[in-house]
């Protein structure tokens, strides 16, 4: 059959749309496109961690404040220029993400969950109470860099910066996802067993999810204050714990094309109710619910199935192959049929 | 010497509380193997709704309460019909990320229906909130009525679960699903009235807890994280543990709140939850060797 739209295609129509934005666009449409560029580096990160990986954290709100508070601070208290504050700040997410691996490895399931929950609640903790250092809850100004030497307004020139970091780490997340480690991590998330026995090193590839998924969370997060000009601890609280995990819901866990379409959708209806606090709530909630319940492998399976030449790899494998793979699966690890049933 | 004594009622009260909630989170996962992660905002729902009926509806305070109870149980009752068993199959993920989902919802509800964020709403005390004295130690009459009322809350879960067929059939179910369908137990409707009755426990601590402090749309989710390192504390099997693990995050609190600094009062659950998951995984009185981490 011949493609009509492929994932591909989708997606460099709508980086050169992106692209070409600041040239038409007024100051707020500039802004909510740099906002959209932000919330697909954090779906790219947590589907990697997720959606791939299938561990299932709640710190990527977390991660993506430490980014932001990171570059942040280091340039307000320290002096520090944003270029050398921003990687400082996407790094310092990366070393805490690959910390709560951890307890990632003896953890799972419910536990992790919640382990990880505790953990951005605590970082909220930090963010509002150690005022000597966070200037607490209402938090502070940050200068935006300065694009002046390329005759540019810094929200035009940070919007660059964002769409070309954007790109590589999307492509990066892509080749990710085609290696040996994207493999490994779905093999991990399907049966953590039966990968260990084919010689996945759990400890490693946990880590190694942790990590990147740190890493995209506070890159996400560096170039917060240079977009924003303004960091305050309400910026990562539970709701964009949601918001994050409803995106890859929506869009697609285990696929890349589906953190863009599930970010750029959840940023527009962000959008649109920007002034109604409780409405987000409700919709965010109900989207989070109603694509669990009813389409949980979301709209790129939707694509998938009704557009032909969509195909992705490393998608979940169709119910009938993946309920046999598993059986086979246990058959292997237990030596008996449906033996491992928990 | 006053001031520890003051410190520890006050730690006790509102352990009772947080084991109050821990019950919940307990029961239900004692059962199902999940956490209903809206518990929390069940919690809130059975505040609210007691305010409601109490405050604005001006009923007196007994039906209220009952009422109240009776509209968290069947909030539990919807969540397990919305989230929990069309979704008990797809696993673990499906079940927390739609339970996440009903939080959400139900804290959107409660902002529309009581009020911005930001807004809190005061509860009215039902006893006079002179402080009473007791030997040595200083008590607010409002503690201990609170505190009897967990306990009369504690001693009615456990006779229900002593005495009633549904009790039973709960226990049953929960120390071996397959067991109790091959004797007729109809295991997906013990699943619904635990889910409920998880509900009902969350909204009559709720009751008990909102004169201590106040109502709000965001109150949910802070407890039910300090019910959770309560529950896990003392194993998250085994409801004595939740009530010991409730008591302890309690008292540790304030303890930890009036020699160190309030603020600590905040992170101490998540600091209890990494010690216990770390050092303690098996929880006080959890069963050794059989918890799936």
């Amino acid at each position: 059959m011949r493609a009509v739209v492929s994932h591909r295609a989708l997606l460099v129509v709508l980086f050169a749309v992106l692209a070409v934005l600041p040239v038409v666009a007024n100051q707020y449409t500039l802004f909510v496109g740099n906002l959209l560029m932000l919330y697909m580096i954090l779906a790219l990160g947590l589907n990697l961690l997720v959606g791939f990986a299938g561990q299932l954290a709640f710190a990527n709100a977390a991660m993506y404040g430490i980014g932001a508070y990171g570059a942040a601070l280091l340039q307000v208290r320290l002096g520090l220029s944003y270029w050398l504050a921003a990687p400082c700040g996407a790094v310092l997410a990366m070393a805490i993400g690959t910390l709560l691996a951890f307890p990632a490895l003896r953890l799972s399931g419910i536990y992790l969950a919640l382990a990880t929950l505790a953990f951005a609640q605590f970082t909220q903790w930090v963010l509002l109470h150690w005022n000597s250092v966070t200037f607490g809850a209402g938090g502070f100004p940050v200068p935006q860099p300065e694009f002046s030497a390329l005759g540019m307004s810094p929200d035009r020139g940070i919007y660059y910066v964002s769409w070309v970091v954007t790109v590589v780490l999307l492509a990066f997340a892509w080749r990710v996802v085609r290696s040996r480690v994207g493999r490994a991590f779905v093999a991990m998330r399907d049966r953590e067993m039966a990968a260990q026995a084919l010689g996945v090193g759990l400890l490693r590839y946990k880590a190694m999810a942790f990590a990147l998924s740190g890493f995209y969370a506070g890159t996400a997060g560096a170039l917060y204050p240079a977009v924003l000009a303004y960091v305050s601890p309400e910026g990562f609280d539970l709701f964009q714990m949601v918001l994050h995990k409803a995106m890859i819901v929506v869009g697609g866990m285990g696929s890349i094309a589906g953190s863009v379409i599930g970010a750029s959708l959840l940023v527009y209806l962000l959008e649109v109710l920007r002034q109604f606090k409780a409405t987000q709530e409700i919709v965010f909630g109900a989207l989070l619910l109603a694509f669990v319940l009813f389409q949980p492998r979301g709209l790129v399976d939707f694509l998938k199935r009704s557009v032909p030449g969509w195909s992705e790899p490393l998608h979940y494998a169709s119910d009938s192959e993946s309920a046999f793979d598993v059986a086979v699966a246990d058959e292997l690890v237990t030596g008996s049929r449906g033996g491992a049933d928990r | 010497m006053l001031v520890l004594s003051y410190l520890l009622v006050t730690g006790i009260t509102t352990g009772a509380l947080y084991a109050l909630v821990a019950l919940g989170i307990v029961v239900v996962y004692k059962a199902t193997e999940v956490v209903n992660l809206a518990h929390g905002e069940l919690f809130m729902m059975g505040g609210f709704l007691a305010y409601t009926l109490h405050v604005m509806v001006k009923l007196p305070y007994v039906p209220s309460v009952l009422l109240a109870v009776a509209g968290s149980f069947a909030i539990g009752i919807l969540t397990d019909r919305v989230a929990f068993r069309p979704l008990m199959k797809e696993g673990l993920v499906s079940v927390l990320l739609a339970t996440i989902g009903i939080s959400f919802i139900l804290k959107g509800v409660a902002r529309v229906l009581w009020g911005g964020k930001g807004d809190y709403l005061a509860f009215p005390p039902l006893v006079s909130p002179e402080p009473m004295r007791i030997g040595n130690v200083m008590i607010m009459s409002q503690q201990l009525v609170v505190l009897l009322a967990a306990l009369a809350v504690m001693l009615v879960f456990a006779a229900f679960f002593k005495t009633t067929r549904a009790g039973k059939f709960m226990q049953a179910t929960a120390s071996n699903p397959k067991a109790a369908a091959l004797v007729g137990i109809h295991v997906s409707r013990v699943y619904m009235y635990t889910f409920g009755v998880g509900a009902a426990v969350a909204g009559a601590s709720a009751v008990l807890m909102a004169p201590l402090t106040l109502l709000y749309p965001d109150i949910g989710f802070p407890l039910f994280i300090k019910g959770f390192a309560a529950a896990v504390l003392g194993g998250l099997t085994s409801v004595p543990g939740a009530i010991i693990g409730g008591l302890l995050v309690g008292i540790l609190e304030q303890l930890a709140a009036g020699f160190i600094g309030t603020a600590i009062q905040d992170v101490s659950a998540f600091i209890v939850i990494m010690f216990a998951l770390i050092f303690l995984p098996t929880g006080i009185l959890g069963m050794r060797g059989t918890r799936k981490i």
